[in-house]
């Protein structure tokens, strides 16, 4: 038995993250995604077009991050809206519609409501590469990469494991030096001191270390012509679909945007859009677009409950 | 045909006056264990680079080397990277990609292979290693066991004929060590793969090879079967690797018997009971025991009183110290033995203040230092010398002072002759006492030591045993948490066993390691039916010399 709301607020808790079922697609359908939908995102001014954003990616956020997305988009973004649209009230003096008057210049309706919108469409953006930044782990960059061009790939993922092997490293140095009682201390001195000592350590460490990485690479083949790229990605039916879901929405949407369909006028006065066929389109192709990782994972996360509680 | 045919390789590194490698000549048979031993610096890992022709040092080479009847030079790179596998000591260092599947990806990526037959390979080698569970994880985030196991997958997946290992097990704790050389020897016995390996716990590794080759400056003294391995090693005068030979086989040799020695604690225990039914004088019944060990402690003043310490990594975590209590007496050399994981580290760690407990107190008379597990952590001058003075770098004393310490320093570790060499260029067992002479000249009354035998040939772990004798007779208290049994049973005044967040039986040594099952030596386990309470090699060995 499911019972949506129980499950809606599990869901809410923490966010399912990398594990959602949307990130378990192929990387190919993840950039393809975000692409398009970041890209047509910034140039859109129509209130449709940003609403519908603004939405999807405050859900998408807090499907994927739960709690602390609504903390981030709350305590972050608001702000930010709020001095986005005064500076552009305050600052911009374009528009026909005069609200008041400080000093002499003219503080308009226009500037107001298009600073609206433009925080709107930053807000949305940066949240929607909060997602992306979810989705798209390091494994999938360097699978992307790595496919046009193996070394570079490789290059990231070496990247990525000389962090974590760094760090690691590191608090092994500085525990090994409060080992010999050498605390930072509490002078600025002493601890900059202590800190370029840990450094230097760490750098000759590191140096010293290399050549057997070197060597571990030499002896398996590093080096040898025509070099390969493996990866455990494989491209499903299921990623077909979406995919092909993706490109013809998004197609649509770029071919509205391209047109102007997702554009207003804000200055000299604001100039509603007519509501016309291409317009209707537009919209219906983008919210498809936009909400496909809402979708599936939603959809995942129910399918999964259902089957748990079957067994 | 051989796998491997050397004939009369010398070599010598440039700016060097003296051979590295002198006159070797060996065979690798298909399908060949051979484990090749001696001190540190005696050339095994020289030898081995010769092994692969990628891996070959500079400098100055005569003599022949061929890999399946032809030259080793003439092997392509291709052939010599797939055919020959290599792994070194440090399991970090070899790791080159973030992800557990892509590093053993990554030999059959630098061939070309494609993906379909990189994902079969990959898969079954995999499973072989038994990796499947932790596949996807990240490299940085493994143990240093999973490390060096991933390094042996990585180079297994190119499915080579030849497997060299430049001491693999030298960073591994000894649970992780055992399971690594059990996973080299099926290669060995269920692949085929020939095995070439240097290696000092020779404990376990005597009873995998089919051949011992023992090297001795540069030169290679002896290169057959293990038996007659050990024989040849007890030889009076006593070669330095003797130390190291397997507790049954130095027992076996100091009863001075002839014939083939016992490998194995099985076959050790079986040659006693016949040798002792032999020889045993009169009074069969009542064998003497072991005497107790004279009382180094005489002090009754505690260096470190812990009661009720609490700890935990995070809120979700359960407890990793629950209500620990532990007195260590002054000038004691005090050991804590357990599996991994177990806390023992934890522990050490909230002694020495890297971690604040959450509960319970400790208490200590005097100054602590601990010695790091890896020495490079504390080095960054670029003499050994130098490397003591830094470590008095807030010690308020005039020059000479300073220097007079130093030179002591310097004799007390035995490092004199070293004192001019970098840090980096000292052997493990070298870098370890240059450390130690850092924490000790920063004057601590309590040591805490983390694993300070990892990667020590057994000479070096006498050299060891002694300094750190030498400390607690001047009143230094050694807290030292070690896998190492033998060396705890010989040197420590007490042991303890740490499980479940709790200090457990912490006894004289005889008394701890007698009252164990699992948990004690070779030598104890093997005499124990006859001496329950010898537990060092050489208590047997004067057991039974009394009986007979």
């Amino acid at each position: 038995m499911v019972r949506p709301y129980r499950e809606v607020k599990i869901l809410f808790r923490d966010g399912l993250g990398e594990n959602s079922e949307f990130a378990g697609y192929h990387p190919a359908v993840n950039l393809t995604y975000f692409v398009f939908v970041i890209g047509i995102t910034m140039f859109s001014t129509n209130p449709l077009f940003l609403t519908a954003s603004f939405a999807a990616a405050w859900i998408y956020s807090v499907i994927l991050r739960g709690k602390k997305a609504v903390r981030t988009n709350i305590l972050f973004m608001i702000p930010v809206m709020v001095v986005m649209t005064l500076i552009n009230t305050f600052f911009t003096h374009n528009g026909s519609t005069v609200l008041f008057y400080v000093n002499t210049n003219r503080i308009t309706l226009e500037a107001l409501v298009y600073g609206f919108a433009a925080s709107v469409i930053l807000s949305a953006v940066i949240i929607w590469f909060t997602c992306f930044n979810t989705v798209m782990t390091s494994d999938k960059f360097i699978y992307l990469f790595g496919r046009t061009w193996p070394v570079f790939g490789l290059l990231l993922s070496m990247t990525f494991r000389f962090i974590g092997l760094l760090k690691n490293r590191y608090r092994e140095i500085s525990d090994g030096q409060k080992c010999m009682g050498r605390d930072a201390g509490k002078s600025f001195m002493m601890k900059a001191r202590q800190i370029t000592k840990e450094i230097s350590i760490l750098i000759s460490w590191s140096l010293e270390a290399s050549i057997e990485t070197a060597d571990s690479m030499e002896a398996r083949g590093y080096g040898l012509k025509g070099r390969t790229f493996f990866s455990l990605f494989r491209f499903t039916a299921k990623d077909r679909a979406v995919m092909i879901w993706t490109v013809i929405f998004g197609g649509i949407s770029l071919a509205g945007c391209i047109l102007k369909k997702t554009v207003m006028y804000y200055y000299p006065s604001l100039e509603f859009p007519q509501p016309d066929m291409m317009t209707a389109v537009t919209l219906t192709a983008f919210v498809l677009l936009i909400f496909i990782p809402v979708i599936i994972d939603i959809y995942g996360e129910i399918k999964w409950k259902r089957s748990e509680s079957e067994i | 045909m051989e796998t491997l045919r050397i004939r009369d390789l010398n070599f010598r590194y440039p700016l060097s006056d003296k051979k590295a490698l002198q006159d070797i000549s060996m065979d690798v048979d298909t399908s060949d264990f051979i484990v090749v031993c001696g001190k540190s610096g005696c050339g095994k890992s020289t030898l081995l680079r010769h092994m692969k022709k990628n891996m070959m040092p500079y400098g100055e080479l005569a003599g022949e080397i061929y890999y399946r009847g032809k030259p080793l030079a003439e092997l392509s790179d291709r052939m010599s990277a797939a055919e020959t596998g290599f792994v070194q000591q440090d399991p970090d260092n070899q790791i080159v990609t973030d992800k557990v599947w892509h590093e053993l990806a990554f030999g059959l990526e630098s061939l070309g292979t494609d993906n379909k037959t990189i994902k079969r390979r990959v898969a079954e080698t995999a499973s072989f290693f038994g990796i499947q569970t932790w596949f996807r994880r990240e490299t940085a985030l493994l143990s240093g066991g999973q490390k060096q196991m991933v390094n042996l997958a990585s180079v297994m997946v190119m499915q080579p004929k030849l497997l060299i290992l430049d001491e693999p097990t030298a960073q591994l704790d000894p649970i992780a060590a055992s399971e690594f050389l059990k996973t080299v020897y099926r290669i060995n016995r269920e692949i085929g793969t020939a095995v070439v390996m240097s290696e000092h716990r020779l404990e376990e590794a005597f009873t995998m090879a089919d051949k011992v080759a023992v090297m001795d400056e540069g030169r290679m003294i002896f290169c057959d079967t293990p038996e007659k391995a050990g024989i040849f090693l007890s030889k009076e005068p006593r070669n330095d690797m003797f130390y190291g030979l397997p507790s049954v086989m130095k027992i076996f040799a100091e009863t001075e018997e002839q014939g083939n020695a016992p490998l194995t604690m099985r076959e050790g225990r079986i040659w006693l009971e016949g040798f002792l039914k032999k020889r045993m004088t009169g009074r069969a019944e009542e064998n003497e025991d072991a005497e107790d060990r004279e009382e180094h402690v005489n002090a009754e003043d505690i260096a470190v009183k812990i009661r009720g310490l609490r700890y935990r990594y995070d809120k979700g975590s359960h407890d990793i110290l629950q209500d620990t209590d532990l007195e260590v007496r002054k000038g004691e050399w005090f050991s804590i033995m357990g599996g991994n994981g177990t806390g023992k580290t934890t522990l050490l760690k909230a002694v020495g203040g890297l971690i604040r407990p959450q509960r319970g107190n400790i208490e200590a008379a005097g100054k602590i230092a601990m010695l790091p597990q890896n020495p490079q952590a504390l080095f960054t001058e670029i003499t050994a010398e130098e490397e003591l003075l830094e470590a008095l770098y807030y010690t308020k004393a005039s020059d000479s002072e300073k220097a007079e310490k130093i030179e002591k320093t310097l004799e007390l570790m035995e490092l004199r002759h070293l004192r001019k060499t970098h840090p980096y260029d000292l052997s493990g067992g070298e870098q370890q006492r240059l450390a130690l002479g850092k924490i000790f000249l920063i004057d601590p009354e309590i040591i805490l030591l983390d694993e300070p035998t990892k990667g020590l040939d057994a000479f070096f772990k006498r050299t060891l045993a002694g300094i750190f004798r030498t400390l607690t007779s001047r009143g230094i208290t050694i807290v030292m948490v070690s896998h190492d049994m033998e060396f705890c049973a010989e040197n420590s005044d007490r042991c303890a066993m740490f499980f479940d967040g709790e200090v457990i039986s912490a006894d004289r040594p005889e008394e701890f390691f007698s009252g164990n099952n699992f948990y004690t030596t070779v030598s104890n386990r093997m005499a124990r039916e006859w001496f329950p309470k010898a537990v060092t090699y050489q208590e047997v060995v004067e057991c039974i010399k009394k009986a007979i």
